[in-house]
This record gives structure tokens, C-alpha cells and sequence, in this order.
């Protein structure tokens, strides 16, 4: 055997690897590519994970969000019916499938009464749309982000509450791209 | 990024001056004068490719100009120790983006374009590859053959399979590899992939290359062989192959023909369509071909197990006749069982039962395997614990535990709790890392010698290779069957914060598998760079001490 021949096939190999794999990852919308905006006040928004609706018990079931921005906002979400859902936000007046523009995906989970946070600090003010992937067209809303504006929410239901930016939530595991997402049903409980 | 109009202005020109390098060369240099000396230019074609079978013939370049059956061999070798790695490669980030509950590093688009490439490489590429390589480089020298010939035919398939595999890394499908309808129909990005009809026509050059290969292997058993060798007296690693190569004959032209099917769908739907109530048609079509594959890649592994295992104990194998019994009912009962893929997709409860019962009777062919090799290891004088002897052993025990993993997932009941489950993913990784991988590098160790033209490997790190690989498996795998029987889904990037212990041990155990076989990589360039010192014989093709 050459000697060059297995220095050959090593280099060979490792570059056909690294490049192939550089390739599989080399796809519209690159890696994580939402980063979150800083934030200087925290609010809460409750919402229930029904088929009927995110509010499924009032008579407005999908509230219309205003929030403002440099805010942290934590999504409640609470399983109401024991079904699959997602918590999903894009940018834009509609639902999108491709999910390289949802900027918040979690999967609610199916036991009832579970309560699921998800944090999220918009980076940039504008209309975004949040829905449910298993469920498009009975629980979806809108959230305007303001870039100036004082919050108001136009759902009585969907209550916004003022905590401090040093709530123990944001002690949770930050991971890029999903905000902080935290799994309890009680204070004591977060896995 | 996509196909941009300059990248593929860019690539073909590279591409074409390859060619043309590539071809000066072959009309400039003779090899077979080089390995067969000047008697070479008196010799027809036919004639010197016979020699050159017979020759122990190392890992070279000169084999991509050469179209005798050892050539070939070395060529498939090569390649899908390649795609071994481009694949092991993206199951390694697989794991490395599971590590937390919301995927860290992948998006989930990414994620499936990975477990697509990931499947699809390591099946097509890596286990057939390494089948056809070890049947080419194999069969002349057990089988003592008379002749060499279709040495065209031999090349063509094999460039075939390296443009499928290329077509299969290109296309980025998202579409996993078993490519069910309604999915791989949708071409975008958030679908089955913009280009994943680019893996449909990669697949199917892959599958036309083994179906041509596996003619040709029965032809070099029953055709071919001297006749000195009566035919109740061939190796064990003979009929395992005889028994795979039937298996894809019968086979892939449905796959084939499915996967055409397909291809015409996406121009005009007609086949496959829901208004046509033939949705599931594609799934069974492909299944028809898709379960026989996961044998068909286990298959020459047994052979070589029933090959080395006596080398290595010091006695011959303990019943090569229920060897063959066993090989042969593997390949029967192997190509019935299909439909247990298909549990909880409404075949009907007859049809379940019927799934059901044929997957629990393969247990008996695999039991027979299984103590056929024990009884072989019992009646042992004196084992040597060699790294190949390690291998085979590791592959035994893992065959044993995927295989039981295996024999609960027949069950239809259980099936429908665990079938979307890691248990699955962890079914069948015990037996692919375990016996076709682990096997196939086993036999790599034991062809060292020949394969580098007298070099020896490096002991020490060939042990450490196998003791990550063993090592590796067992976190990866065992956690995911623990994690799978808890319920953790597959094929998802990212999974509910309960099940982060089982995979973040998952990852771990995948990190440890690569660094292993990077120590495998790292270990033949090194030695086989240091200077020959020992014959190029081999205890598989030689009657020479095993070491």
C-alpha cells in the first residue's frame, strides 16, 4: 500500500463528512435565528389549551394581545381538554407552515390542568399571530407588539398581570430560540 | 441556499475536470501490468481479471480503474466506510441537539433533513455497501472461481450506487427514508423536502446497483465456482450471502417499481392518491422491500460471524448444516413479516395476526443462529479474545438483546403503546451498531493484513475502539428502550423535559460511538502508514493461524 493512500482516505473521509454535514445544515432559515429583545418589565398572559379556543369559555375565544415592547411576556398556558396542542407564534397577520418562521413552538402537554410557561421578549414591535398547529383554525389570535404604547388587552379573560422582573420564573433553563420553557404544576415542581 | 444557477455552473465544471483527470489517467496507466507483470499484455481481459480476483489485493486507488470482482470490493469498502461517516455524522448532531428539552442547536427542519440523510445514508449506503463490498472482495477467493467475467456491468452498477448516494446527500429530503405519500408529495421545505424526488431517484439507482450485484453473486456461488468445491461444502458466508441476494431479487424491483410510482405522482397524482383509496398502497409497496432490506443487511453479518467465530474458538463451526437450515429460513420467513411495520395503519386484525405470527417465527432461524454460536464458543478449547473475536462476541450479545426488543414489538397489542417510541429506534440500533457495523469493522481488523498490503493494526487502540463501540451502544440504546417503554417519542426535535435523562444519556452514549469509530479512522491511516512487516494473507481467505 501507498503510504499516501491511507492519508488520502482519512482526509477523504473527514471532509466528506464535515461538508455533507455543513450541507444538511445549510437550509432557508439557518439555525435558530430569532433572538430575543431585552426587557425591562414582565407580564403574565393566561390562555387555555382547548380545541375551542384559546379562551374557549368567553365569548371573544381568541383574544387579540397588546402588549408592549421591552417586556417579558410568560405565557400561561393551561391544558384544558386533554388534547395534543402547541403554543406557536410567527410574524404577520397569518399562520404560516413553514416553521422556519415560527419564532415560539412548544408542545402543551396532554395532562389536564398541567400549566406550561412560555417566555418570550419580542425583539421587534409589529403584528404577530399566535395559534395552535393541531388545532389552525379554532385557536388562533393576534398579538400586536407596541413599539410605545401602554399595554391593554381588549379580552377580560385574558388577564394581564403585573409581576416583578425578579419572579422566580426567570430563574428557569434559557434555551435559544424557545424562550424559557418550564413544565409545573406547582412552584415546587419544575422539571 | 438551494440550487443556485452558479453553484451548479460551479460544481459541474469541477465535476467534469474530475472526469477528464480521471480519465487521462485510466488511458495512461496500466495497473494490471503493475500487479501482474509484463505476462499481462498476452492476456485477454477475462484472463487477467481472474488473476487479479484471486490475488490478496489491498485497499488502492488502482481500484477505481480495474473492473475485476476484488476491485469492485475494494471500491464499495471504501465508499461506504465514507458514508458510514457522513451519516454517523448526522446522528451524532442528532443526539447533540436533543441534549436539551427544545432543540439547542437544530431547527426542526434541520432536524428531519438529519434523521432523513442519517436513515438513508446508513441503509443504502453504509449496510448494502459494505454487503456488496465484502460479497465482491469475498466470494471469488472462498468460492475459488473459474471465471471473472461482466466486469462492465460489475463498474457501471457501482458508479450507480455512488451517484445514488450522492443524489441522496444533495437533496436534503425531509421526507425520513421510508418516503410515505402524502408527505413526500408536498415539496417544500416544511414538507417532504423542495428536492426530495432528488432522493426517490438516488434510492432507486441504489436499489437497481444491488438488485444487478445480487444476480451477479449467485452467478460467481452456483455459476462460477470451482468444481472442487461440492455445493454442500461451500462457506457459510456463501450461503448468507445466496440467501440476501435472493431476498433483494425478489424484493427491490417492487420497491423499484413503487418508487417510480412515486416519481410519476409528483408530475401527475394518480397512483397513490386518497380519492383513489390507495394511500397505504405506497407504505405496503415499500414495506415489501423496506423489511427484507433490515435482514438482507443482517444476513451477511451472520456469515461472517459462522466465518470467524471457528478462527478465533480453534474448532470448526458446531452444525454448519442448522447454520445453513437457519440462513435459509431466515430467508423465507424474513420476506413474510413485512406487514408488522404497518400494525397501526388499518391492514385489518387478520392481517395483524397473521404479521404478528410470521414475526414471532423468526425467532426459531435467529435462535438456531444464536446457539449454533454458543454451542460453537462451549465446545472451545481455547478462545483468543482478538479485537475481531471481541466484535463478533459484542455482536452476539447485542443481537440477543435487539432481537427480544424485537420479539415484543410483534406483539400487536404492545405495538400500537411503543411503536412510535424510541424502544423501536433502540430495536434496531442494538442489532445495525451491534452486528452489521460492529461486524462489518470486525472483518475490516481480520482483513487488516491484506486489506493494507502487511501492516498490522494498532492493538491498543482497535481495543479502545471497541470498547467505546460496546460502551456506546449500550448507553444509546439502553436508554432509549427504557425512555421508549416510558414513551418518548421519535423522530421529533424535541421532546417534554421528563424524558431529558434518557437522552441526554443517549447523547452521550452517541458521542462516545463517535469518537470511537473516529479512533477506527485515525488508527488504519496510522497503521497503515508504518512500514509492512507480516504476509498479506488472511485467516479468512487463507488456511493461515489466526492472530
Amino acid at each position: 500500500m501507498n503510504k499516501a493512500t491511507p492519508i488520502v482516505l482519512l482526509v477523504v473521509v473527514l471532509i466528506a463528512a464535515g461538508s455533507s454535514f455543513v450541507w444538511f445544515l445549510n437550509v432557508p432559515g439557518g439555525g435558530v435565528s430569532y433572538q430575543q429583545g431585552s426587557y425591562n418589565s414582565t407580564e403574565v398572559i393566561v390562555l387555555y389549551a382547548n380545541e375551542q379556543g384559546w379562551n374557549y369559555n368567553s365569548s371573544n375565544p381568541n383574544p387579540t394581545l397588546n402588549e408592549k415592547l421591552h417586556t417579558l411576556l410568560e405565557f400561561k398556558v393551561i391544558e384544558q381538554d386533554g388534547l395534543p396542542h402547541t403554543l406557536t407564534i410567527a410574524a404577520g397577520p397569518n399562520e404560516t407552515t413553514n416553521s422556519n418562521d415560527w419564532i415560539v413552538n412548544v408542545v402543551i402537554p396532554t395532562t389536564v390542568g398541567s400549566i406550561t410557561w412560555v417566555n418570550w421578549s419580542f425583539a421587534n414591535p409589529g403584528l404577530y399571530t399566535y395559534w395552535c398547529t393541531v388545532h389552525p383554525y379554532t385557536m388562533v389570535g393576534k398579538l400586536y407588539v407596541n413599539g410605545t404604547s401602554n399595554s391593554t388587552s381588549s379580552s377580560p379573560n385574558a388577564s394581564t398581570v403585573q409581576v416583578p422582573s425578579t419572579s422566580f420564573l426567570n430563574a428557569g433553563i434559557q434555551h435559544q430560540g424557545s424562550g424559557t420553557y418550564e413544565m409545573a404544576d406547582n412552584n415546587e415542581q419544575v422539571w | 441556499m438551494g440550487f443556485s444557477f452558479e453553484l451548479m455552473v460551479f460544481g459541474s465544471t469541477i465535476a467534469a475536470l474530475i472526469v477528464m483527470v480521471f480519465l487521462l489517467y485510466y488511458f495512461t496507466v496500466d495497473y494490471r501490468r503493475n500487479l501482474l507483470g509484463e505476462s499481462a499484455s498476452s492476456l485477454s481481459k477475462e484472463e487477467s481479471n481472474l488473476l487479479l480476483s484471486k490475488m490478496r489485493r489491498e485497499i488502492s486507488f488502482s481500484a477505481f480503474f480495474m473492473d475485476d470482482s476484488k476491485s469492485i470490493g475494494v471500491r464499495y469498502l471504501i465508499t461506504s466506510i465514507a458514508l458510514f461517516f457522513i451519516g454517523g455524522l448526522a446522528g451524532v448532531g442528532m443526539r447533540i441537539s436533543l441534549w436539551f428539552p427544545n432543540p439547542s442547536f437544530l431547527t426542526p427542519i434541520q432536524y428531519n433533513i438529519l434523521l432523513t440523510a442519517h436513515g438513508n445514508i446508513m441503509l443504502y449506503g453504509f449496510a448494502i455497501g459494505t454487503i456488496l463490498g465484502f460479497g465482491y472482495y469475498l466470494l471469488p477467493s472462498a468460492n475459488k472461481v473459474e471465471k471473472d467475467t461482466l466486469g462492465v456491468v460489475k463498474s457501471i452498477m457501482y458508479w450507480l450506487f455512488v451517484i445514488g448516494a450522492v443524489f441522496i446527500i444533495f437533496s436534503k429530503s425531509t421526507a425520513t427514508w421510508y418516503f410515505y405519500y402524502p408527505l413526500v408529495d408536498q415539496l417544500t421545505e416544511a414538507g417532504g423536502g423542495t428536492y426530495s424526488f432528488a432522493t426517490l431517484i438516488g434510492v432507486t439507482l441504489i436499489l437497481l446497483a444491488t438488485t444487478v450485484s445480487s444476480v451477479i453473486f449467485l452467478k460467481m456461488v452456483f455459476l462460477d465456482r470451482s468444481k472442487s468445491i461440492p455445493l454442500s461444502k461451500i462457506s457459510m458466508f456463501s450461503w448468507s450471502i445466496v440467501s440476501a441476494a435472493v431476498l433483494v431479487i425478489t424484493s427491490a424491483p417492487v420497491s423499484m417499481i413503487a418508487n417510480g410510482f412515486l416519481i410519476y405522482d409528483l408530475i401527475n397524482p394518480v397512483f397513490f392518491q386518497a380519492s383513489n383509496g390507495a394511500v397505504l398502497g405506497y407504505a405496503i409497496m415499500f414495506w415489501f422491500w423496506g423489511h427484507p432490506l433490515v435482514y438482507i443487511a443482517i444476513l451477511p453479518a451472520f456469515g461472517l460471524i459462522y466465518e470467524m467465530l471457528p478462527k478465533y474458538a480453534g474448532v470448526p463451526i458446531f452444525s454448519y448444516r442448522a447454520g445453513v437450515f437457519s440462513l435459509l429460513l431466515l430467508m423465507i420467513f424474513s420476506a413474510m413479516v413485512w406487514g408488522h411495520h404497518l400494525f397501526n395503519s388499518g391492514l385489518g386484525t387478520i392481517w395483524d395476526l397473521l404479521f404478528s405470527t410470521t414475526s414471532f417465527l423468526v425467532v426459531i432461524p435467529s435462535a438456531m443462529s444464536v446457539f449454533n454460536w454458543i454451542a460453537t464458543l462451549w465446545t472451545a478449547k481455547n478462545i483468543k479474545l482478538t479485537v475481531p473475536m471481541l466484535f463478533v462476541l459484542n455482536g452476539i450479545v447485542d443481537f440477543v438483546i435487539g432481537g427480544i426488543v424485537g420479539v415484543y414489538s410483534a406483539d400487536v397489542g404492545l405495538n400500537a403503546f411503543i411503536h412510535g417510541t424510541y424502544a423501536i429506534t433502540s430495536h434496531f440500533h442494538w442489532i445495525f451498531i451491534g452486528l452489521t457495523a460492529g461486524i462489518g469493522f470486525g472483518a475490516i481488523y481480520i482483513l487488516f493484513p491484506t486489506l493494507t498490503g502487511g501492516r498490522t493494526y494498532n492493538v491498543p487502540l482497535a481495543k479502545v475502539h471497541f470498547y467505546l463501540n460496546s460502551l456506546g451502544t449500550i448507553l444509546m440504546s439502553g436508554f432509549w428502550l427504557v425512555g421508549g417503554f416510558a414513551g418518548m417519542p421519535r423522530r421529533v426535535a424535541g421532546y417534554f423535559g421528563i424524558f431529558q435523562t434518557y437522552q441526554d444519556v443517549a447523547a452521550i452514549g452517541g458521542v462516545i460511538l463517535g469518537i470511537g469509530f473516529l479512533i477506527f479512522l485515525i488508527n488504519f491511516a496510522y497503521s497503515a502508514y508504518l512500514p509492512a512487516k507480516v504476509d498479506v494473507t488472511n485467516p479468512l481467505e487463507d488456511e493461515v493461524q489466526a492472530i
